[in-house]
Order: structure tokens, then sequence, then C-alpha cells
């Protein structure tokens, strides 16, 4: 879909930058961030073109006006542990409110939390991936606030001693925005839980609270403000997402709420040194909305900049509005909220010993970054790259297809184009695919060495992820081999223009389009298995010939 | 899984010896804390060793804890607060300056985490009898719109 528009009218590519922000339509970048395979189909090009790459930037840089923004951007994952962070109740997202619950995580008095070391766990994966110092003691403490979703009146949390600090995080944005690596800090990980959910109702002076969530483990991921503009926030928010998922610490599912984030945005002068007053936007459901919200708000900051009232822009909160593409802002708070931090009495610190970091170290997955490094260095194009590494099952398919033998290129092209456009439609995903790594490598190899053609490969290729079984007794059940014999091909010609005396006339008479019409009928006789090259080739002899 | 920290007092020296140099800032800071995070606590009156405590402000405590107090109540527990807080105050003159601090108050030495297990509460009806108010599947609250 993005690829159409990079190979298609430059002034495309301009106006989605221009307008970007006004504009409601404006192209998002493909579905490159729900877990499904979906995404880019057909082959890719091999570099995107420049030009278009040097005018969106010329544009954007002309849209900020001679301002920066800077963004940071605090995420809490939800971690997919067994129990809740305190206590042995289980968890599962939708289920009947208030059924997941025990006096411990309802804040019943004379309850005491226990740490889960699942979670502990979970942490120090997060922390090393994200390339942080982990602290080897930390500990927990009280955060006290009251609201109906709070049990306890307070949230433990970690405040002064997290349990990670000072790491960076690296990504690709994607080719359809200009590409280029990046690298942003983050500045701490920490541990804590979540609350319960509060619901409003439509009348009435009630609300109602469902308390399953309440205890639930999270991690708490800040970033440094390093993100300059919406679509870097974005593809941050994706690459914690792509690294929640790669370690299998969360689903990290923004609709479900298993990922959430907050965003700061602020705007100040070029080579201004001080930060612009930072304002907190909320109710992102998506990482487009993401990208938008804060294009919308770096728009409007920038706006009340230049008619000189950028005393408008106050510290806050404001909501992103998905329907108008608008933030706006939420009642503002009267100063700052007193959480009155403490230790948490009820728990102990949480040591950690270098043995037991080495040991989670050792046993982390190729990350995505190192994916996509590898990747490169295999001579794919940064398309390809991105698309292969997003999904460890997809990249996990691949690398297993590369074992057999396949040409990484031809892997890769099967892979995101036909295979991935079938899943898509079947809403499948690709570990529920029928075709092994091992087929489709020896359907690769089928087309290289001439036993079938590319056109006969995409059609057994529907009915092996569908059904599975092999490429040679597919080939073999069908009679699918390609004919490649010349002398076979001749007679099926000779046939055939004999069967058409007329095309044949006026073929000579100057219609040699009509050269695709007997092809096609030498085709049909064959039921498909002539080799296309060697097809043209003869017919194109022998209607010179005769 | 964690190890049982060594034994030795102060116990964190061993168990931390590489965070030692970087956390020492964040541990003076924390040193100079107050005992509670009010700003009406200047970090200076706690972090000068011994000297009397600024007086808490009640009725801001109060309106923190969701507790209320009549002027007149207010009036009344200020100086008996005040002489709580005094108690612990005689802490002030122990004398800090080549102590470490401490990460948290904790002789427990070992594990004590919990296996990732689910253990459904059994006794769950009794849980929603004890709730004030109960509509189900919800519990039923006043509303309220931010935590202020």
């Amino acid at each position: 879909m993005a690829l159409t528009l990079l190979r298609g009218i430059r002034t495309q590519a301009l106006f989605r930058a221009n307008a970007g922000l006004f504009c409601s339509t404006r192209l998002s970048p493909p579905a490159r961030f729900t877990t499904r395979v979906e995404g880019v189909q057909t082959t890719s090009p091999k570099t995107a073109p420049t030009s278009i790459q040097q005018a969106a930037k010329e544009a954007a840089e002309q849209k900020m006006q001679g301002f920066e923004a800077v963004i940071g951007i605090e995420t809490h994952v939800q971690l997919s542990t067994v129990t809740k962070a305190f206590c042995s109740c289980p968890y599962d997202y939708g289920s009947h409110p208030n059924s997941t619950v025990c006096p411990t995580c309802m804040g019943h008095p004379g309850t005491l939390p226990v740490l889960n070391a699942k979670v502990v766990e979970c942490a120090v994966k997060v922390a090393l991936a994200l390339n942080c110092q982990i602290s080897m003691t930390s500990k927990f403490d009280r955060k006290q606030y009251f609201y109906p979703d709070l049990p306890k009146g307070y949230q433990i949390s970690q405040f002064d001693i997290p349990i990670a600090e000072k790491g960076y995080i690296d990504l690709d944005l994607p080719v359809e925005f200009g590409g280029g690596h990046r690298r942003f800090g983050v500045t701490r990980v920490h541990m804590e839980e979540d609350a319960g959910k509060l619901l409003h109702s439509e009348s009435g002076n009630y609300s109602q609270v469902d308390l399953n969530r309440a205890g639930v483990p999270l991690l708490e991921i800040v970033s440094e403000p390093d993100m300059r503009t919406g679509i870097e926030a974005a593809e941050y928010g994706a690459e914690v997402q792509r690294l929640v998922r790669y370690l299998g610490v969360g689903n990290g599912n923004m609709q479900e709420g298993s990922l959430r984030c907050d965003v700061n945005v602020s705007v100040r002068p070029i080579g201004q040194s001080e930060f612009g007053t930072k304002v907190e936007i909320k109710n992102m459901n998506s990482f487009n909305e993401i990208s938008r919200a804060i294009d919308y708000e770096i728009s409007r900051q920038i706006h009340l900049h230049k008619e000189s009232q950028a005393d408008q822009i106050v510290q806050e909160t404001r909501l992103w509005d998905e329907a108008s593409q608008k933030t706006f802002t939420m009642r503002k708070k009267e100063g700052l909220a007193d959480y009155r931090y403490f230790p948490e009495p009820d728990l102990a610190e949480v040591v950690l010993t270098s043995e037991y970091v080495d040991e989670i170290r050792n046993s982390l997955p190729e990350l995505p970054e190192a994916k996509r490094r590898r990747y490169e260095n295999m001579g794919l194009s940064m398309q390809d790259v991105i698309f292969l590494a997003n999904d460890d099952n997809v990249a996990h398919f691949f690398d297993s297809t590369l074992e057999h033998g396949a040409d990484a290129k031809l892997a890769a092209n099967w892979i995101m184009g036909d295979m991935t456009a079938y899943l898509k439609d079947e809403k499948l995903s690709i570990h529920e695919s029928k075709l092994t790594p091992l087929e489709l490598s020896e359907m690769i190899a089928s087309i290289k060495n001439g036993t079938i053609s590319g056109k006969i490969a995409k059609e057994i290729l529907v009915e092996l992820i569908a059904k599975g079984g092999t490429v040679k007794s597919v080939i073999e059940e069908k009679d699918l081999i390609q004919i490649a014999d010349p002398g076979a091909i001749g007679a099926m010609v000779d046939k055939v223009l004999a069967d058409n005396p007329k095309q044949l006339e006026q073929y000579r008479a100057g219609k040699t389009k009509l050269q695709g019409y007997f092809a096609g009928q030498v085709m049909k006789a064959s039921k498909g298995k002539a080799s296309p090259v060697l097809l043209n080739k003869i017919l194109g002899e022998k209607l010179k010939g005769n | 899984m964690f190890s049982a920290a060594a034994s030795a007092i102060p116990r964190l020296r061993c168990a931390a010896p590489a965070r030692y140099a970087s956390s020492r800032t964040q541990w003076s800071l924390l040193r100079r804390r107050p005992l509670s995070s009010s700003p009406n606590v200047t970090p200076a009156a706690a972090a000068s060793g011994p000297g009397p405590l600024e007086p808490p402000d009640l009725p801001r405590l109060a309106k923190s804890a969701r507790i209320s107090l009549s002027p007149q109540e207010a009036e009344e527990f200020a100086p008996k607060i005040q002489q709580v807080v005094d108690w612990f105050g005689q802490l002030q003159a122990v004398d800090l300056e080549s102590i470490e601090p401490s990460l948290r108050a904790d002789t427990a030495v070992g594990s004590s985490l919990r296996e990732d297990k689910a253990e459904p509460f059994a006794n769950r009806d009794a849980i929603i009898e004890a709730l004030p108010s109960y509509v189900d599947p919800y519990i039923k609250v006043p509303r309220v719109l931010n935590s202020e």
C-alpha cells in the first residue's frame, strides 16, 4: 500500500507531509503495529527514492517554522504473569467483573503483599533488553492517593530506587516516513501494580468499580525526552511493543490496555537550550493516534508561539479526541499532587545476584534490533528488514526457511507477498499456516530448478498454507510439473496455430499483439504447465519462421 | 534464585558494591529527605543534625489523609502530634556523618518471593458480602471525577 505511494506521484508525499495535521484522511503507516501478519504486498522496490524522502524532510522542517519539539513518553506495560504482583489471584482480560479478586488485592485490613518472583524476572529481562543499568538492590514505595479504583489508598510502586535506569532503545523508522536509524534514551524502568477499572454510569451520581485488574503487575518505562516528531514517538512505542512481545513478558496490546502510553510534548525555538512548557497527552489508543496527537499538539503550541501567546501554553494534561483530531484540556488540577512516598514497610528489598542477572541475559532471544542488523547484512532492503523483524513468529519462519537452503531475497518475497496476503485474508497468523519453512524452501528450489513455474507456485502455495502437505506430493498429485521440452511445446504451438487460422492471418497482417492470444491458448492446452519463457521463445520463432 | 545477602553489616554494601559510587548522591539525597515528603518539613531542618523539626501543617495533613477535623479538634490535636514528632525527633541527635544510609529498615535475610502459581480465592462470596454497596457485578461508589 505504501509502496504504491512512493512509486506514485511525487506530490502525494508533499501533500501528506504538509497537510498531515489538518487533513483527517492523512495516510497512516501500514498496519505494521498489530499482531497479525499484515502489511505491504508485492515485491519491494530496491531503494526508496531519496528525492521523495528529501522533499518530505524539507516539508516537515518548513512546517516546524524554526521550532523543534521535545517529546518524552511514559509507557506502562502489563506483564502477562499467571498471577498478580502481590497475591496469587489469576488474571485474565475479560473475566467477569470482580471475579479474580482476594482480600489482598482488594486492600482488606490485615492483608500483606508477597512479591511474585516472575515479576522481577520480567523486569530484569526488559531492563537488559533496554540496555539499562540494573540496580542490584531496589525497593518498593507507597504512592498514596485516594481514588475508587485504588483499594488500598496507595499504589505499591518504586520511587527513588527503581530496578533499572539509564538505558536506550534502537529502532528504524519506517521507510515510507523517510527511514533512518534512531537511538532514544530510557530514563528508568520500575515495577508497580495496576489499579482496578472505574466505569462512570451514563446517568446518575454513581460509578462502578471492577477490581479484577487491581494488583496486576506493571512495568513503567520512562523515556528520555529524545523524540522530536510524532512518528519517532509512535515508532518508539511500537519498538517497546515489539520488545515486550519478543521477550514474551506481555502481549503489548494498546486496544486491550496492556500497553499504555502517556506522552509529554513541548516546543522551543531551534537553538534554545531550555525546554518549553510541557503538556501531557492521554487517551491515545493506537500508535497512529499517538503520532497524530503529537503532531497536532506540536502545531498547536507553535501556533501559540507565533501568535505571541506562548504563555497560553500551561503545564496540564490534555486528552486526544480521535473524532475531532484535536487535543482538549482535561479539568485542570489545582497544584501538584502530594503522593507522600515512603518505603513500603510490608515488602523486603529486591536483591539480585550477578549470577541471576547473567542467567537472564544469556536466556534473552535475539532482539529486534539485532535481527534487523542481521537481515540488513544479508542484503535485504530496509522495507523487507523492517517487515520481517516486526513479528518474532515471522522472523522465525523466515530464518527456518533459510536454514533449509532457500535464498534470502526469494524467501522474503514469498513470505511478505503471497503468504502474507493469504494469511491476512483468512485472518490467520503465521504459526497457524500449515505450510512449513521446509516446504517453502522446497517450493523456492522447485522454481529455481525449473520443475514448476512461478505462476504454478502461487497456486500451490495457497493449498499448502491451508492444508499442508509436501511440495513434491502436490506437484505429483496435480500433475503440475512444468513442460520444458521444446519438442512438446513446439507441437502444442503448431496445433494452436493450425486451430486458429483466422487469428494467424490477422497476425500476419500486422496485429502482432495476438502473440499473447496464442500464448494463452497454448497455456490452456498445457493446463498451465508450459514453461512461459520457453513457450514465448518457440512461439516467437514459429511465428517469424512461417 | 535471589541471593541470601551477606550477613555482614551494613548488609547493603556487600550486596551492591557496584552501585556504591553512583548511588552515593542519590542516597545523600535520601538522607536529606524529611520524614514525610510534605513540603512543610524543610529538607534543611532534617539534614542539619540536631534541631527542632518544623511543626506539621495539620489541616493540610488531615486533608491529605481525608480525615475531617473541626478547627477545634485541629487546635487540640496539633500539640499532641507535635509531641509525637518531637519524640521521634530525638533521633536527630545521632551523628550520621560517617554512616551510609540504609535502603530500608530490614533485618530479614533471604528470598521472600512467591512462585507465579494461581490460587483463586475460595471465599469470594464473603468478600461480596462485606462490600458496603454492590450491584452485581460491580462495586457501586459515589461518582468521583478526579483524585483531588
